[in-house]
């Protein structure tokens, strides 16, 4: 009986060697290995065995069986592999042949994109220019260099992914002044768009990654009431004509005096609704006087020198703008939100 | 911040509604988030008299009581309660009365009975006998003085306040306390602030003689200020203090805890309160902490300090964790005779740091992290001892231990009247900026220009430097209000704005992608290493390069990203599943290279089509319009690409043997792993390079003066020929006259043996060209030998023969 389970051991192994095919490879698997197979037909003759020899013949059959079953799986992932590559050889192209123009419709532009532009072409317009800088940014152009020295309490306003102690993943594009207060010429007006990483878990309000546009001019007699000018001629090219602002005392490390800015309710023109919490008022941004020790950190002279700037978030501009009520809608890619914005 | 207007009116007199004094401190950088109101949530509860009560009919657990709710009629409640009778004043909610829990009340009825509403227990409207001694009594709750029926619970009880959550910028920690935001409060109202005076408490003996402190590292605790109580009666505290605690959210234990938690929210300083039996020699010591010492706080834990951790301690052993947290050895229980009540000022960074590292930010952490000031821990610890002596709960023994390294000289700067105008662009007088700051209590003489200002202790944020005078702008334009000052536009010289080419060009290239029906993405810049896997990445390649995280989200979002593949992938499977029918995409964004310092930043165009529609041709017919937009010409691709791309599908893309990018169908192993349901095409492109090829003026070219011919020919090549070595050959045939525009524009393969006569293996291709000549319009005899020549080396160099 041993020899008979060797043979077909040995034949199945052949006969493995032979096939080409997944459909080659089943019939074989069914006839061994399937319940008419010729495996389970010697197993159904043990029962003439005695007890001892019945154990060890079990035993051998079903190593054959385990054996036979894994070199079948084996072949069969080579078959398929095999099959695949056919496939691909088959699907050769010529990958020099002339593109196919389809007729589809109009893509759209993302409304980060679209805001982003608007304020950009408003700043265009009072005389400012772009600049851009990394967003794997040392902690040094992050925070020190803006009145953020390590320990800082105001740090923990800022949750912030780390690379390392030096490198991070900018929280802001105030890094952008600094290293524009380092190598540009005196005075300026710079607008400077780019994406900026906090740990936010997202929700409707937050993500984690997130496109900020900041505002800076450097000039010597420029003040808190230019800087009211500056953002009203922006917030109304984005927002309408009919859409005021105002600044609002608040805190930021890098700007004294600092101040909230709000605009009056895209929902409710002012008159007060749920979006607005009943206050007429929407913060959209934070911004100030530029803090003096930042200009003395970069090498100039605080008293030569005096600055504002902001940082707006683009994201949060789009969502107000357009009436977008989750944020992550922006960030998802889903094809019916993104043709929206046309 | 937590500011019960009750509270508030005890310093301040209160003049207008709580929605106009949160519009008032917002305008002053104070932002109320929230105004609650006291017993939130609890509507349409009255105060009503049973003035008859009677069994019910079809119940013997009910009752049927006629009630006086100070209108004309009588109302019937039917009731379960036992413990109410004739004569009675309760609380009865009414249709429509809300309960704790949202739970709305209308008329009902109870088994047959009419009921207009139903009778309070203090549960239901959500008060404890913190509020109304007596109220918890396990049934309905029964009013202890009169009161007129019909009166609303909320002033029945005197809960008709509200309290104010206030936002705190992080430069202002003297508002962490009811003082310090009722002295801006105050401001706001146009009222004076009622500073309360602290009444001072000889007591008996000096504590000096019985207790004492060593401070051995006065860097990190510059100010150690304390005071002994004997004779302790340990107590639950008056009614009125635990109310005050609630209010603010705060959970009474004692009469020597609720003194040091109340002193908190009052004047904003953590205090601590000793056992002083289980301080060895009465004798503090505040020291760095022997690496690996530990310490049981009074949370039970075990915390293990090290040696840049500040440590309270006697000379045996630790009682404390500097600015965190009490030692459990030292705490105040019910059997504590004497109590030594610490007042100190420990270095924020430093507790911030300790906090962080046991996991443990306590209230009173959060407040050393935010910053204390020296002065204000004395006046926090007589406040403490005048408590104390108020409430009883010991004997004050006199004397006060202070150890103090702090600089307790009233700081004086000043700040010029002309450079806060110029920065504020206002025209205020020194003595109206005077006038605002003495407002807040920052004492202020006009001395021609110069402002002299007297910095108040408390205003830790106002420096002596160069920041002087921005400091004092932004308080006199915060006080004179921004919204009185001016908008206007930037004056001087004039600037010529510009946008950047960097910018324009990528204007330009985004509106082309739209153009060409593709949808703009931004995806997150964070990857998992698995996404490389996925893409069939080798480990040599660059894109291995990652940047890693310390603080990712989770290992699925460790790494930033060093392709677009994997981002317009998900994106394209999304709108596959969602079965949006959009399937073409793009992304403009940055992937990073590790590159030890800061990272390599790379910006990519990534290109994406999927959908049955599609394939490797529309994507690009896609790119060769993109290219047409961009002036790019002669863009060449060969076969090759990424290990994502279809290995014979996929194309690098050149110009001028610079490379562009790649093309390609997705490999079947990697669409499987990303789960997508139909084929999916991707480019990539590098944007320098990108930028570098496109022409942004294109120059005019003159007119050909004399006409061109157009040829066509078939030619029966290897299967195996590209189209581009032919079109190489064409454009490189010596036919001495112009060849131009030669494009491929028939491909046929034979099916069968012998079909249209073209040999298996082998396949007709069929081209045009145009035939020019700058000088004269070409003769036939040209154009017959420029056809010969071009024949003649299409069969030299690739065996090419004419189809017959």
């Amino acid at each position: 009986m041993f020899e008979e389970l060797l043979a077909i051991r040995e034949a199945a192994l052949g006969e493995l060697q032979r096939i080409e095919s997944e459909e080659g490879l089943n019939e074989l698997s069914t006839s061994v290995l399937g319940r008419g197979g010729k495996l389970t037909a010697i197993l159904r003759t043990m029962g003439k065995l005695s007890a001892e020899e019945r154990a060890e013949m079990g035993k051998r059959a079903n190593a054959v069986k385990q054996e036979l079953t894994e070199l079948f799986e084996q072949r069969r992932a080579k078959l398929s592999e095999l099959a695949e590559q056919r496939k691909i050889e088959r699907e050769a192209i010529d990958v020099t042949l002339p593109g196919v123009r389809r007729a589809v419709p109009t893509g759209a532009l993302n409304p980060l994109t679209l805001v982003y532009r608007e304020i950009r072409d408003a700043l265009i317009g009072l005389g400012f220019t772009t600049f851009e800088g990394p967003e794997v940014e040392y902690d040094e152009y992050n925070f020190t260099l803006l009145n953020l020295p390590p320990n800082h309490p105001a740090r923990d306003m800022q949750d912030t992914f780390y690379v390392n102690d030096r490198v991070l993943l900018r929280t802001h594009t105030s890094p952008c002044e600094a290293r524009a207060l380092k190598t540009l010429d005196l005075p300026f007006r710079l607008v400077i768009p780019g994406r900026c990483f906090r740990v936010d878990e997202p929700d409707a309000s937050h993500s984690p990654v997130f496109m900020q546009m900041e505002g800076l001019v450097v000039d010597r007699n420029v003040s808190l009431a230019d800087l009211k000018g500056t953002i009203d001629s922006f917030v109304k090219a984005v927002f309408g004509e009919n859409v005021e602002s105002r600044l609002r005392p608040s805190y930021f490390p890098f700007t004294e005096p600092s101040a909230e800015v709000d605009i009056s309710c895209t929902i409710c023109g002012g008159k007060g609704c749920s979006s607005c919490k009943g206050t007429g008022w929407m913060e959209i941004m934070g911004c100030g006087i530029t803090n003096p020790h930042e200009i003395e950190n970069c090498g100039h002279s605080s008293e030569e020198w005096r600055a504002f700037a902001w940082g707006v978030g683009v994201d949060r501009v789009a969502c107000l703008k357009y009436g977008i009520s989750d944020i992550r809608l922006i960030y998802e890619g889903d094809g019916r939100f993104l043709s929206q914005f046309k | 911040m937590k500011l019960p207007l009750k509270w508030l009116k005890e310093y301040v007199d209160f003049n207008v509604t709580p929605a106009e004094f949160a519009e008032r401190m917002l305008l002053r950088g104070f932002e109320v988030a929230e105004i609650i109101p006291e017993m939130d949530g609890i509507d349409g509860v009255y105060v009503c008299e049973i003035t008859a009560i009677e069994p019910h009919p079809n119940a013997d657990k009910l009752r049927v009581c006629t009630v006086d709710a100070g209108g004309e009629e009588s109302l019937q409640i039917v009731t379960n309660a036992t413990n109410v009778k004739v004569g009675d004043q309760v609380p009865v909610a009414l249709d429509n009365a809300t309960l704790t829990g949202g739970l709305v009340i209308h008329p009902t009825k109870m088994r047959g009975v009419a009921s207009a509403g139903m009778f309070c227990g203090n549960e239901e409207i959500g008060i404890t006998d913190v509020e109304y001694p007596g109220c918890e009594n396990g049934g309905v709750m029964v009013f202890a003085e009169r009161h007129p029926n019909g009166q609303r619970i909320q002033e029945a009880l005197d809960l008709d306040d509200c309290i104010f959550d206030i936002e705190l910028t992080p430069n202002r920690p003297d508002c962490q306390s009811i003082i310090g935001i009722c002295r801006e409060a105050a401001a706001a109202l146009g009222q004076t602030f009622r500073e309360p005076e602290i009444k001072e408490v000889k007591g008996y003996g000096d504590c000096r003689d019985v207790a004492s402190v060593t401070v051995e590292n006065p860097y990190l605790c510059p100010r150690y200020t304390a005071r002994v109580v004997t004779d302790l009666n340990i107590e639950p505290s008056p009614l009125w203090m635990q109310r005050k605690l609630r209010q603010v959210g705060l959970r009474p234990i004692n009469n020597i805890v609720d003194i040091t938690n109340l002193v908190l929210v009052e004047y904003g300083h953590p205090m601590h309160a000793f056992d002083l039996a289980c301080v060895a020699d009465n004798h503090i010591v505040v020291r760095n902490a022997k690496e690996g010492e530990i310490v049981y706080t009074l949370d039970g834990k075990e915390r293990v300090m090290s040696a840049d951790m500040l440590l309270i301690a006697d000379p045996t052993k630790g009682v404390g964790v500097a600015g965190v947290m009490g030692g459990l050895n030292s705490e105040i229980t019910e059997n504590t005779k004497a109590t030594l009540f610490e007042s100190a000022v420990f270095r924020p960074e430093n507790i911030r740091s300790t906090a962080r590292r046991l996991h443990h930010v306590t209230d009173s952490a959060a407040r050393f992290i935010k910053g204390v000031e020296p002065v204000n821990a004395a006046l926090a610890l007589d406040r403490a001892i005048e408590l104390v002596e108020e409430l009883h709960a010991g004997r004050v023994m006199g004397g006060m231990i202070d150890v103090c390294a702090a600089d307790l000289k009233e700081k004086q700067v000043a700040a010029s009247v002309s450079h806060i105008n110029e920065i504020l662009n206002t025209d205020l007088t020194a003595e109206r900026m005077a006038e605002l700051l003495s407002s807040i209590n920052i004492p202020t003489e006009p001395v021609g220009d110069a402002l002299r200002i007297r910095v108040p202790h408390f205003r830790t944020d106002i420096e002596d430097g160069i920041e002087t005078d921005w400091d004092i702008a932004e308080e006199v334009g915060r006080l004179y209000g921004y919204t009185n000052i001016a908008p206007t536009l930037m004056r001087g010289d004039t600037f010529r704005g510009r946008i950047g080419l960097a910018f324009k060009d990528e204007d330009v290239i985004k509106d082309a992608m739209a153009a060409l029906g593709c949808l703009e993405l931004y995806n997150y810049n964070f990857i998992s290493p698995k996404e490389l896997e996925d893409l069939m990445i080798e480990e040599d390649d660059e894109r291995r390069r990652t940047v890693r995280l310390m603080n990712p989200f989770g290992e699925d979002q460790s790494l930033m990203r060093t392709e677009l593949a994997g981002g317009l992938l998900r994106a394209a499977c999304l709108n596959l599943n969602r079965k949006t029918g959009f399937g073409r995409f793009f992304e403009v964004g940055n992937v990073h290279f590790d590159n030890g310092d800061l990272p390599e930043e790379r910006k990519l165009l990534g290109i994406i089509h999927t959908g049955a529609e599609e394939s490797f041709f529309t994507l690009k017919g896609t790119l060769e319009a993109l290219f047409e937009k961009l002036g790019i010409e002669r863009v060449r691709f060969e076969k090759g690409g990424s290990p994502y791309l279809h290995p014979t599908q996929k194309a690098i893309m050149t110009v001028g043997g610079e490379k562009l990018g790649e093309i390609g169908a997705v490999h079947p192993k990697v669409q499987r792993a990303f789960g997508l349901s139909a084929p999916a095409y991707i480019a990539e492109l590098d944007f320098a390079a990108l930028r570098r090829s496109m022409v942004r003026l294109r120059k005019y070219k003159p007119l050909p003066k004399y006409p061109a011919v157009q040829r066509d020919i078939a030619l029966i090549v290897d299967d195996g020929m590209e189209a581009q070595q032919v079109i190489d050959v064409i454009e490189a045939a010596k036919a001495r006259v112009l060849v131009e525009n030669v494009r491929v524009f028939d491909v046929y393969r034979p099916k069968l043996p012998g079909d249209k006569g073209i040999p298996m293996g082998k396949k007709s291709m069929a081209f045009t060209f145009q035939l020019r000549a700058d000088d004269h319009t070409l003769t036939d005899d040209e154009i017959g030998q420029a056809v010969n020549a071009i024949l003649k080396s299409l069969k030299f160099r690739l065996n090419a023969e004419l189809r017959a």
